[in-house]
C-alpha cells in the first residue's frame, strides 16, 4: 500500500528537522541567509542617499566652500555665496540660446572676474537679455579699449558647476554653454588660478535681467539599481531557506519510502490512477 | 533506497540541459568580462566607458561609483558605464544559471553536492566552459537510460507506473 504522504511541515517533518544533522545544516543556511540579508541591507543603504539638510540660501563666502583649481565636493554647488570681485576688462563674452523664466531663448553676459584678495579668476554670469543688441552692447562697454577695471565690490550669487562645452556650438560657430575650461582659453588676461564652477549674480548688471536660478529641490535620491540588488539578496536569502526545507523534506520522504518525483507524477496522473 | 529520475522527465531534462549549455556559455563569457572590469576598476581605479567624446568606442573613464561614495570624476551625459553594465548583466545571468541548476538537480536527482559544484561555474572564471562540456556528458547518460526505460514501459496504461 502506498504510504500516506505527510504534510510539508507536519510533525514528522519537524522530528526529522530536529536531528543534529539538519539543525547543523539549518545553522549553516541561516548563516548564509544572514550574509545575504546583510548584503541586502547594505545595498538598501546605498540605494537611498539621505537628503542634504544644508541651507543652500544662507550666503557663505565662496572660498569657505571651494578652492580655485579644485573640482570641489558636490555639496559646494547650488549654494548662495559671496565674494569681492573685480571685472577684468576685455574678457566679457555673450552666450546665446539661453532660456530664462520663459521658453524664449536669449543671451547671457558672462564676465571674467578676479577676487580682490587672492586674485583667483571666477566666471560670472552677469544677467540675461532677450535682445542680442543689448547683450553685445553690454559686452562692448565692458570690452572697449577705454574700459577700466570695474570693481564689483561684494557680490552675492549662486555658485554652479561648469557646463560641458557643446560640440554643436563649435560646428555652428556659436557659444551657448558656460564651460569654464573653454572660457579660460578666450580670456586675454593670463588666467590666474580659476574656480571650476561659475557664479550667477543675484543682482544683474544694469540693463540685464536676473538669471533665473532657483534653489535646488531637496530630495532623497533613490538609486533603483541598488534597490533592485537589495530585492535580489532578499530573494537569495529566501531561496537558501527554501533549499534547506527541500533537503529535509527529501530526507523525510526517503525515510518513509516515498519518492518525491513519484509523488509529483502521481499528482499528475492521480485522477486516472485512482478511479 | 535510492531514487531514480523518472522516464517521462527525459524530454524535460533535455530541454533544461539545452538551456544549461547556453547559460553556462553566456555566463562564462560575462564572468571573464567581469574579471577584466574588476582589474580595471580596482587595479587602475577606472571604469570602462562606451561613447566617451573624442575617444575610441570603448575607453576608460574615472571610476564612477554609486551614490554614497565619492566619485573620482564626472562622466559626460550619454556615456555608458560598461563596467557597471557587465556587473549587472553577469548578476542576472548567474541568477538564471542557478535556476537552471536547481531545475536539473530536481529532475535528475543528482546529489546536493553536485548542485553546489555546478553553481560554482558562474563564479570561478573558465570553470563554466569546462562544465558546459562536462555536465551535459553526465546528464546525457541519465537521459539515455531513462529513454531506454521509457521504451520498455511503453505500451502500458498511462499512470500504471504509480507505485502501488
Amino acid at each position: 500500500m502506498e504510504p500516506e504522504v505527510p504534510p510539508p511541515l507536519g510533525p514528522h517533518f519537524r522530528s526529522v528537522a530536529r536531528r543534529p544533522r539538519w539543525i547543523a545544516v539549518l545553522l549553516l543556511v541561516l548563516a548564509v541567509a544572514s550574509g545575504f540579508a546583510f548584503l541586502g541591507r547594505w545595498q538598501l543603504e546605498r540605494a537611498i542617499t539621505p537628503q542634504d539638510d544644508t541651507d543652500t540660501e544662507a550666503v557663505v563666502p565662496l572660498d569657505s566652500l571651494v578652492q580655485p583649481q579644485r573640482p570641489g565636493s558636490p555639496d559646494a554647488y547650488w549654494r548662495m555665496v559671496s565674494d569681492d570681485l573685480r571685472i577684468v576688462p576685455g574678457d566679457a563674452v555673450v552666450l546665446s540660446g539661453r532660456t530664462n523664466t520663459g521658453s524664449e531663448t536669449g543671451y547671457w553676459v558672462v564676465l571674467h572676474t578676479v577676487e580682490t584678495d587672492g586674485g583667483a579668476s571666477l566666471a560670472v554670469a552677469a544677467g540675461w537679455t532677450a535682445s542680442e543688441d543689448a547683450a553685445t552692447a553690454a559686452v562692448a562697454s565692458l570690452n572697449g579699449s577705454d574700459a577700466a577695471s570695474v570693481d564689483l565690490g561684494a557680490v552675492v550669487g549662486r555658485y554652479l558647476p561648469t557646463e560641458s562645452p557643446d560640440e554643436s556650438d563649435f560646428e555652428h560657430a556659436t557659444r551657448s554653454a558656460l564651460a569654464t575650461a573653454e572660457l579660460v582659453n578666450l580670456w586675454q588676461e593670463p588666467a590666474t588660478p580659476v574656480y571650476t564652477g561659475y557664479l550667477v549674480l543675484r543682482d544683474p548688471l544694469a540693463g540685464l535681467d536676473e538669471i533665473d536660478s532657483p534653489p535646488p529641490i531637496p530630495q532623497d535620491e533613490v538609486n533603483l539599481l541598488n534597490l533592485f540588488y537589495a530585492v535580489e539578496w532578499a530573494i537569495f536569502a529566501g531561496a537558501a531557506l527554501f533549499i534547506w526545507w527541500r533537503l529535509v523534506r527529501d530526507a523525510e520522504l526517503k525515510e518513509l519510502g516515498i519518492d518525491p518525483a513519484q509523488l509529483r507524477r502521481s499528482r499528475r496522473v492521480r485522477p486516472a490512477a485512482r478511479p | 533506497m535510492t531514487f531514480a529520475p523518472l522516464p517521462e522527465d527525459a524530454g524535460r531534462i533535455r530541454g533544461w540541459l539545452a538551456a544549461y549549455r547556453v547559460s553556462a556559455w553566456v555566463t562564462g563569457v560575462f564572468l571573464l568580462l567581469l574579471v577584466v572590469m574588476m582589474i580595471v576598476r580596482y587595479g587602475f581605479a577606472a571604469d570602462l566607458a562606451i561613447g566617451w567624446p573624442d575617444q575610441p568606442w570603448i575607453s576608460m573613464g574615472p571610476r564612477d561609483l554609486t551614490p554614497g561614495e565619492d566619485p573620482t570624476g564626472s562622466w559626460p551625459p550619454g556615456v555608458l558605464n560598461l563596467s557597471t553594465i557587465i556587473l549587472i548583466v553577469h548578476g542576472w545571468l548567474y541568477v538564471v544559471y542557478l535556476v537552471i541548476d536547481f531545475a536539473l538537480w530536481r529532475l535528475c536527482r543528482y546529489s546536493f553536492g553536485y548542485f553546489l559544484f555546478v553553481a560554482l561555474g558562474g563564479v570561478i572564471p573558465f570553470l563554466s566552459f569546462f562544465f558546459e562540456w562536462r555536465v551535459p556528458r553526465d546528464i546525457r547518460g541519465i537521459v539515455a537510460r531513462l529513454e531506454t526505460q521509457a521504451e520498455d514501459e511503453s505500451g502500458r496504461e498511462p499512470g500504471s507506473e504509480v507505485p502501488a
